[in-house]
């Protein structure tokens, strides 16, 4: 009988499960948090508060693992809009034309996403269990040690081992042992407990050399707040031109929401949130946010750090395997992480686990993120992007993480052609139902 | 020496010459007139010596020194186009 255990309940650890049903005879997944009765932000996972989009690589994967699930997301009140074919995007050169790509953005809460995948995938997650370290040795993982909590008969605690089951419901068949032991006896054990995960000191102590951990800063502060608003509109994004690097997004989501974001260096009071949307490049976020009504209050996020953990780099243990946010995490404002997690979960589960593989997924996006800005460029093809589809498929099929080649012959017209006048904020947004 | 127009090379006549862009390095130049010239009979002839010949023909009107100098003028401008990657030459 092999048994899978992974760590961590977010949306890595989760995929990763769905996946690895496909090579293992059972797989338990353990999250140390407990998942709200309804949609709502959760302390285990707090830049829920955030806005979180899925772009057409990661639709597409969670697509192929779970079949129907992005018709759930949109069923659920999910808003689905193509690049920039739906979205008003301001950015360095100048305003998008409404030219379609490939690439889409779906955008609604991450508690809904969470919860709409959690309920499509129908598995079953080991809740307020909390992983502290691994059993086995240098060659090999043999387990994960559990929080003494739930073995510990009593009070509020009483049969809490009893929780302890497959995704499928079984109840596992050790119980005695693990009440015995302390920990959880495994095949293969995932690590998935996102950006703050242990799994580096957890392998140190089984004498596994250090794993490397690159870091590169962002420099970048999120300030999100949700508004009332209605759904029928494009999302929205102004994008700084220079340092500092402000710009702001507003996102339709579910439930007659939007999900307005503002990174560089936000404040986080009412009036200073809302000067801030109007200094930017266009005060377009500024203008819709002033006739909506705020829901709740100015949340802040400041680990917007690139981090990578190199653990296909050591001679890992048999048996461990890390995914997600554990071993890469992007710049938020890369929209990345969830659509790397649902590639990874699809490799997996087509080809098995395999730390290279997540590697090579994770790897695109990692580029892309500290990639040292293009210095020069022309400026013919810049300003051609805005209005060229073939110019704009390679952008934003890149930002997707979707194939994006190079359109030769778009280049090639962008440098004879004369070019087209760039459209002023009037005529950007008069390209959507809606007048400044 | 049979010279032809590298495959990776984009390429267009513009009313301010033949405009190029070669689709591995990403470089792109527009030629002025007698660079345009040269091209258009590249595509033609697809030989050195006839092009510096009938470029020659064309300008130098009969004096040997100009003569001289437009052959050595031609060729130093294929010799670049083959280094660049937008004409490949082969023996
Ligand atoms: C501000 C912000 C905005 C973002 N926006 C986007 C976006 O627009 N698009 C996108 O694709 N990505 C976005 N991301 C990234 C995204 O949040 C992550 O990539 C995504 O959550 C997948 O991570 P994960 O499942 O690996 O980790 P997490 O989602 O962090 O989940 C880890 C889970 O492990 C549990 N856990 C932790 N320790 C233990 C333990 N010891 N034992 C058991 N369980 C444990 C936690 O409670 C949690 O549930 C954003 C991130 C931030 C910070």
């Amino acid at each position: 009988m092999t048994r899978v255990v992974v760590l961590g309940g977010g949306l890595a650890g989760v995929l990763a499960a769905v996946a690895l049903t496909r090579h293992a005879d059972e797989v338990v997944v353990l999250e140390t948090d407990h998942y709200p009765a309804s949609p709502r932000p959760r302390r285990g996972l707090p830049q829920s508060h955030h806005n979180h989009v899925l772009v057409t690589g990661g639709i597409r994967a969670l697509d192929r693992l779970l079949p129907g699930v992005v018709d759930d997301l949109l069923d659920a009140g999910a808003h689905r809009r193509n690049m920039p074919g739906d979205c008003l995007i301001f950015s360095g050169e100048g305003w998008f034309h409404r030219v379609r790509t490939e690439a889409d953005l779906i955008a609604c809460s991450r508690p809904l996403l969470d919860e709409v995948v959690r309920r499509h995938a129908g598995i079953e997650v080991v809740q307020g269990v909390t992983a502290t370290g691994l059993t086995g040795d240098a060659g090999k993982v043999t387990g994960v040690h559990i929080s003494a909590e739930i073995r510990r008969p009593g009070r509020g605690h009483a049969g809490r081992l009893a929780e302890l089951r497959t995704t499928t419901g079984t109840p596992l068949s050790d119980l005695p042992q693990i009440a015995r032991t302390g920990s959880v006896r495994a095949d293969l054990v995932v690590d998935a407990t996102g950006r703050r995960s242990q799994a580096p000191g957890w392998l140190a102590a089984l004498g596994v050399s250090p794993v490397e951990e690159v870091s590169v800063p962002s420099g970048v502060s999120y300030a999100t707040r949700l508004y009332e608003g209605p759904g029928d509109i494009p999302a929205v994004m102004v994008h700084p031109k220079y340092t500092p690097a402000r710009g702001g997004t507003l996102f339709p989501i579910e439930g007659g929401r939007w999900i307005v974001t503002m990174t560089g260096d936000p404040p986080l009071d009412e009036a200073g949130f809302l000067a801030y949307a109007r200094e930017l490049r266009d005060p377009v976020i500024a203008d819709l946010i002033a006739k909506a009504k705020p829901v709740g209050p100015i949340r802040p996020c400041h680990d917007t750090a690139n981090r990578r953990r190199r653990f296909e780099d050591v001679t890992l243990p048999e048996g461990f395997l890390a995914v997600g946010d554990s071993v890469v995490t992007v710049n938020p404002v890369y929209s990345h992480g969830m659509s790397v997690a649902a590639m990874t979960a699809v490799r997996i589960a087509e080809e098995g686990p395999s730390q290279r593989a997540v590697a090579e997924v994770a790897d695109r996006s990692w580029r892309m993120a500290v990639a040292a800005p293009r210095k020069g460029g022309d400026a013919k093809v810049g300003r051609a992007m805005l209005s060229s589809p073939g110019l704009a498929a390679e952008l934003f099929h890149g930002q997707a993480l979707i194939p994006a080649v190079r359109d030769h012959h778009a280049v090639f017209r962008a440098m004879v052609d004369d070019p087209v006048e760039p459209l002023t904020a009037e005529q950007a947004i008069s390209q959507f139902a809606w007048a400044r | 020496m049979a010279l032809t127009i590298s495959d990776a090379v984009i390429w267009q006549e513009t009313a301010d010459g033949v405009s190029l862009y070669h689709t591995e390095t990403g470089a792109f130049s527009t030629l002025n007139e007698t660079g345009s010239k040269i091209w258009m009979m590249v595509e033609q002839a697809g030989e050195r010596e006839p092009i510096a010949l009938s470029m020659s023909r064309a300008y130098a009107r009969g004096n040997d020194a100009v003569s001289r100098r437009i052959v050595t003028e031609v060729n130093q401008f294929i010799g670049s186009m083959v280094e660049n990657g937008m004409l490949l030459e082969e023996a």
